[in-house]
């Protein structure tokens, strides 16, 4: 049986753990009390290295080593970005964090600007985060008053500030250089790297970027030690990973697990199953970005290098399961036209690769399919790959490319049979 | 002629509040395009020159910016706005019904205006809610588990 090991997810089922009184009953803020108190900034940065905790974005990056690479001596401000984004298909976790559980981010967020010395925090949210923006002013609001926030806390003589900074709906600000140039007024168009925002980031100055999730796990790594989280999960993979489960299955939602667990564990165990008694036929491990597997590597280990090796990537942890009922060719279509539609447009790759997939896409289910499309698809991948300007690119070629390699039957029906999908609407770019 | 437009004063006193928490006073243009919706009708040409003036910024950068962003109406819209996710998991669980639904209920199409400019009915990308799929919006509330018959109701709900 797989089992849920919650640490972010605590407090879930605690009525109102969103408020401090209920948080600090809880243990909350004493990870802060322990840092500030006890540990010099430098050994917050060695516990979180030692912990062996990865970001939980997508990149999977080393946080401790991010939080490494901004310069002690850099004169002036120094920012940290909490990125609420929350944009990648499939992924649902942040918003819980924030609108269940915002001080355990927040908390998280004061002992990252401790320990590398950063003067201000901007929580990036995504603009429909309504609810979650409130919640996150409420709790911030709450921690100033307690004198978390703000210049001398708790009487360390650190200052840091927290300010929530609203998105307006766009998927390519989830990027953390785009997320940047967002910040700083701007189109969300990301920024050459090097310099890396760690040495350049927000307005110039160093910035560390973190999702919500790395940020919110940072607490519990302070409070019962590096050991105890470099001791869950697996040897590179180590600690938990709030995992949502989307699509074809019982009870789709957060399963807090370690590291480790078989993905057919997750879809079985936890979310029930595949829905209606059907049959899985593959699933997106880590979101829309990530190549499908398919059903027979159900099995696949959930940790970043067991599902690199399955040919995939585990992402921001977002499984989305569909079943063997799927017209796979509509579902790549769908994620398709999201790339198309939110590509930033800043590199040609990009911009036209995207759009002219989602046209070789829509001739298809129109009927009107040439056999030729497939190599052509395959052939866009390939130009777009590592070849464009962020890694918008890349993610936008995964689904293409494994749906053709394992399905392409159906693809092929679909242009043999001039098979027409009958369409329920016509979606509009706005 | 683009028609000037006087800033809300509520939009000024939320713009000062926040300008010291920024090192540029551009920082909080997208911001402050998202928050003049709940005062203006829509970032409309004069708008966009009020905000310019105001954070400092040439006028066509505003537009540019504006134009980014889907949260920013660039063009007049009903008194609520419609997000339905048409995304991945809400695919996979039913969301083309719930539009078909909500179009016949409208009587107007994804992108368009209910006549009497009460609705304005887009679909949107993942809302970040896929666990309770398929969902949508109306204005700041959101809707989970929607089924077609549930649409009578939630439009109801809105004023
Ligand atoms: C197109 C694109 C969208 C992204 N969206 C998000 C997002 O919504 N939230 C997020 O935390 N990271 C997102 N990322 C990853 C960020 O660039 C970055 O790696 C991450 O925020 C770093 O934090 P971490 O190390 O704690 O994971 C995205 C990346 C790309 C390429
Ligand atoms: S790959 Fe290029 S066009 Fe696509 S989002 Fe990144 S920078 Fe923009
Ligand atoms: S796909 Fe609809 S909310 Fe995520």
């Amino acid at each position: 049986m797989t089992e849920l090991t919650k640490v972010v997810m605590r407090l879930d089922g605690v009525a109102d753990a969103h408020r401090l009184d209920v948080y600090e009953a809880n243990g909350g803020y004493s990870a802060l009390r322990k840092a500030l108190g006890e540990m010099k900034p430098q050994e917050v940065i060695d516990e979180v290295k030692a912990s062996g905790l990865r970001g939980k974005g997508g990149a999977g990056f080393p946080a401790g080593l991010k939080w490494s690479f901004v310069p002690q001596d850099h004169p002036g401000p120094k920012y940290l970005a909490c990125n609420a984004d929350e944009g990648e298909p499939g992924t649902f976790k942040d918003r819980w964090i924030i609108e269940n559980n915002p001080h355990e981010m927040i908390e998280g967020c004061i002992i990252c600007a401790y320990a590398v010395g950063l003067s201000h925090i901007y929580v990036y949210c995504r603009g429909e985060f309504y609810e979650g923006k409130r919640k996150i002013e409420q709790a911030a609001k709450e921690a100033y008053a307690k004198g978390y926030l703000g210049e001398n806390i708790l009487g360390s003589g650190f200052s840091t500030h927290l300010t929530v900074h609203t998105g307006a709906g766009s998927y390519e600000c989830g990027e953390e250089t785009a997320l940047l140039t967002s910040m700083e007024g701007g189109r969300g168009h990301p920024k050459i790297k090097p310099p890396f925002p760690a040495s350049e980031g927000a307005w110039r100055k160093p910035t560390v970027i973190n999702n919500v999730e790395t940020l919110a796990t940072v607490p519990a790594v302070i409070t019962q030690g590096a050991q105890w989280h470099a001791g869950m999960g697996t040897e590179k993979s180590k600690g938990v990973k709030m995992v949502c489960v989307s699509g074809h299955v019982e009870r789709p939602g957060i399963y807090e697990v370690e590291f480790g667990v078989p993905a057919s564990g997750i879809i079985n165990d936890l979310a029930g199953g595949v829905w209606k008694g059907r049959q899985l036929k593959g699933y997106f491990p880590g979101g829309s970005s990530t190549p499908v597997l398919p059903a027979e590597k159900a099995d696949v280990l959930y940790d970043y290098e067991s599902i690199a090796e399955a040919g995939s990537m585990l992402g921001s942890g977002a499984l989305i399961a569909f079943d063997n009922e799927t017209d796979v060719v509509r579902m790549a279509e769908v994620i398709t036209r999201f790339y198309a539609w939110e590509s930033c447009g800043k590199c040609t790759p990009c911009r036209e690769g995207t759009r002219w997939m989602l046209q070789i896409y829509e001739r298809i289910l129109n009927g009107g399919g040439r056999m030729d499309d497939l190599e052509l698809l395959l052939s866009i991948c390939n130009n777009l790959e590592f070849k464009s300007f962020c890694p918008f690119g890349d993610a936008a070629v995964g689904v293409v490319r494994s749906t053709i390699n394992l399905y392409r039957d159906e693809y092929e029906e679909y242009i043999r049979e001039h098979k027409v999908y009958r369409r329920r609407f016509v979606p509009v770019k706005h | 002629m683009t028609v000037s437009v006087q800033l809300h004063p509520e939009l000024r006193k939320w713009v000062e509040e926040r300008l010291s928490r920024y090192p540029t006073r551009r920082s909080l243009l997208v911001p402050t395009l998202m928050q003049a919706q709940k005062y203006h009708d829509y970032a409309s040409p004069g708008l966009m020159q009020a905000v310019a003036a105001l954070l400092d910024v040439p006028e066509s950068e505003v537009m540019s910016v504006a134009s980014f962003y889907t949260l920013i109406a660039k063009h007049p819209v009903g008194r609520h706005i419609v997000q339905v996710c048409h995304n991945v998991s809400c695919y996979l669980r039913g969301c083309d019904e719930v539009i078909a639904q909500l179009e016949e209920r409208l009587g107007c199409k994804v992108g368009e205006t209910t006549e009497d400019g009460k609705f304005t009915l887009i679909t949107v990308e993942c809302l970040a809610a896929c666990g309770s799929a398929p969902v949508m919006m109306v204005d700041e509330k959101l809707y989970e588990n929607v089924t077609p018959e549930q649409i009578d109701r939630i439009l109801a709900e809105a004023d």
